[in-house]
């Protein structure tokens, strides 16, 4: 039997898209390995967001091929657009596969090991042609609704790496979600590049949402992260539904509107807290993450003080910081005044206090309330643990649990990693 | 080779005209292909074969048979350079369009404009004007003098403000931040703002001194 293991690099849509892959490797009777372990196939998902992201890309790439010299190195993903030709030189790189042909990732090993050796730019491009998830690396599933992004935020390279936004079918995201719930998946998570803007035939997203909330079946639905920019006001009503977890990953960047507009970004600080400030009006405990960017070029000083003003104002409880990183042909690249590493570094290690800070503010006032958690692990030191409602990580003893079922708590105490609960 | 240097191999985007409008900004003239845009969508243009490409606002209007871009000649400009110098029957490169500004605006939305342009920044509202020539609308554009005011015979009379900084021909001798703090504007005017940040940063704010609703303010930013 062949072996084959996985590395995905960077955000949500891409662990779904390798868990589509895991899917179609494991039902074709290959052994899906740990990417520590010797194997016969080596697939990377990259990342291209930072230089960060092609960094750790091209150091798994390195450290694989080298673990692995017969393998097939199957290299796929944002880094191949962005950078395909420098993959391409790489020998020990058996496939480059870039986000259009990503869904033929299988077909291409599976012919390799029958002899037939195809490119895979004479594959049919499909992205959203990927198997139903079955086989997965994750408890919950992501389902893909939308692709690519039209915003053109000056900083960003995904519009260049994922394409113009386009949306997928309803009907297919209807039955893409029947058979992963038929297939014992208990939370689904709706993914995209820009998922608030999707938009088929005139049905957006929040209608898109409220059919998926619907559909028959026992499982829970929640929001990867979104642009504060492309929903409706009737979005936070849906909140309400018991299907529907109470946690948006809501982008911020900057919390400066001179640096808002720099980014080009399609709201401003008053109109994104008038919607952290309504949803925390309908549902007081709703949980707020988000992104920011520190160092954006022409970032003053009195700029980043109102990023720290709106990071605790907001109550996020958790910043995923980003230091701004060039990204070649985007227009921020060729803005004045860029900001010293340094200084990003500095100005990166006060968001991360207030991100603790703000963590442990509402963890703290969650105590005491009761969680739904889906069961994803279980640790050495006997006890469960997995995510609430709310996204928090909750651990518990329970020695009847079974992974992917929901069991009640109530939450009792902070530990070092989230959350200490007792089973109701 | 990419999927769009193929296409434009096969049916380039051909320039018919350049039209100079002052010293430093010139209207681009390309076929339009098969390309639909909304007013107020801007386009990636560069030179055919060149690696370097800029966003243009689109100019001209939704149902004219061309394309046209406003450019302002860029001093040390990689792009804004070489696309003053072509001559008819030259191909560009063009990807898009792109961008969501002045979407809510269109028929039927039927709504009182207020249009605040600084520099080539006009580009999406001469589009509009064009594409919608009965649409209830105000322009007030920032420039420094009065030759910047580009082809102004396209707005209905009344409808177009020149704010003047470095001459006395425009309607108002000043800049535009300083008209605007004078301006009676109805609450229920939906504004929409193109031109340099700090424009529409400044803007923003005497709008909101005023009343305004931030979900009646609609930007985008020429760098």
């Amino acid at each position: 039997m062949k072996r084959v293991s996985f590395k995905t690099l960077g955000c949500r849509l891409n662990q779904y898209e390798t868990d589509t892959m895991v899917s179609e490797f494991h039902e074709a009777g290959y052994e899906i390995v740990d990417f520590k372990d010797d194997a016969d196939v080596c697939i990377i998902n990259t990342c291209t967001v930072t230089n960060q992201s092609d960094q750790k890309s091209r150091n798994i790439i390195s450290q694989l091929a080298s673990r692995n010299p017969d393998a097939v190195v199957v290299v796929a993903g944002c880094m191949v657009n962005n950078h395909k030709e420098f993959l391409q030189k790489n020998e020990r790189i058996t496939y480059v596969v870039d986000n259009e042909h990503k869904n033929n990732v299988f077909t291409l090993v599976d012919s390799h090991f029958r002899g037939e050796i195809l490119h895979p730019e004479q594959l049919p491009s499909d992205i959203f042609g990927y198997q139903t998830v079955d086989k997965s690396l994750h408890t919950r599933t992501s389902i893909k609704v939308q692709d690519g992004c039209d915003n053109f935020c000056t900083f960003c390279i995904i519009p260049s790496v994922r394409g113009r936004a386009i949306s997928r079918n309803p009907i297919e995201v209807y039955e893409n979600i029947r058979r992963v719930t038929e297939n014992g998946f208990k939370e689904i998570v709706i993914t995209g590049v820009n998922i608030g803007r999707y938009d088929y035939d005139g049905l957006k997203f929040e209608n898109l949402l409220e059919n998926i909330l619907e559909l028959p079946g026992d499982f829970r639905v929640r929001i990867s992260s979104i642009e504060p920019d492309g929903f409706g006001p009737g979005f936070a009503k849906l909140f309400g539904h018991p299907r529907l977890a109470p946690h948006l990953h809501l982008c911020l960047q900057s919390g400066s509107d001179p640096i808002l507009l720099k980014m080009r970004r399609m709201y401003n600080v008053r109109s994104f807290m008038e919607i952290v400030n309504e949803f925390r009006r309908l549902y007081p405990l709703f949980n707020f993450t988000t992104d920011l960017i520190v160092g954006f070029p022409g970032e003053t000083d009195a700029d980043f003080e109102q990023t720290l003003k709106i990071a605790k104002e907001a109550a996020f409880s958790h910043i995923h910081t980003f230091r701004y990183s060039v990204r070649k042909g985007t227009r921020a690249e060729r803005m004045e005044n860029h900001i010293p590493e340094r200084e990003k570094a500095a100005r990166s290690s006060l968001i991360r206090e207030i991100s603790e800070s703000n963590k442990r503010d509402y963890y703290n006032s969650m105590l005491g309330k009761e969680q739904t958690v889906l069961v994803e692990k279980f640790l050495k030191n006997g006890t469960v643990q997995g995510y609430g409602e709310h996204y928090l990580p909750i651990e518990f003893r329970d020695p009847a649990a079974q992974q992917n079922t929901f069991v009640k708590v109530r939450l009792d105490s902070l530990t070092g990693r989230g959350l200490l609960a007792v089973k109701l | 080779m990419s999927k769009i240097e193929i296409q434009s191999m096969i049916a380039p985007f051909t320039v018919t005209e350049v039209r100079d409008l002052c010293e430093a900004s010139y209207v681009v003239r390309f076929s339009k292909r098969d390309l639909s845009f909304r007013p107020g969508q801007h386009l990636v243009v560069g030179v055919l074969g060149m690696s370097d490409a800029r966003e243009y606002s689109v100019y001209s209007g939704r149902d004219e048979e061309f394309l046209e871009i406003l450019v302002r000649e860029v001093e040390n400009g990689v792009v804004s350079k070489k696309l003053r110098r072509l001559n008819p029957g030259n191909n560009l490169e063009v990807n898009g369009p792109y961008g969501f500004f002045l979407t809510n605006a269109q028929p039927p939305a039927n709504k009182k404009l207020l249009f605040i342009a600084s520099g080539t920044g006009i580009a999406p509202f001469h589009s509009f004007v064009k594409t919608y020539p009965d649409a209830d609308y105000t322009i007030l554009h920032g420039i420094r003098t009065v030759d910047e005011a580009y082809e102004k015979e396209v707005y209905g009379e009344g409808r177009y403000i020149t704010c003047t900084s470095k001459d006395e021909k425009g309607h108002f001798q000043g800049r535009l931040t300083e008209y605007l703090k004078n301006m009676d504007i109805d609450k229920e005017t939906m504004v929409y703002l193109c031109g340099n940040s700090d424009m529409v940063f400044e803007s923003i704010d005497i709008l909101q001194e005023k009343g305004l609703s931030n979900s009646h303010i609609f930007t985008e930013v020429y760098f």
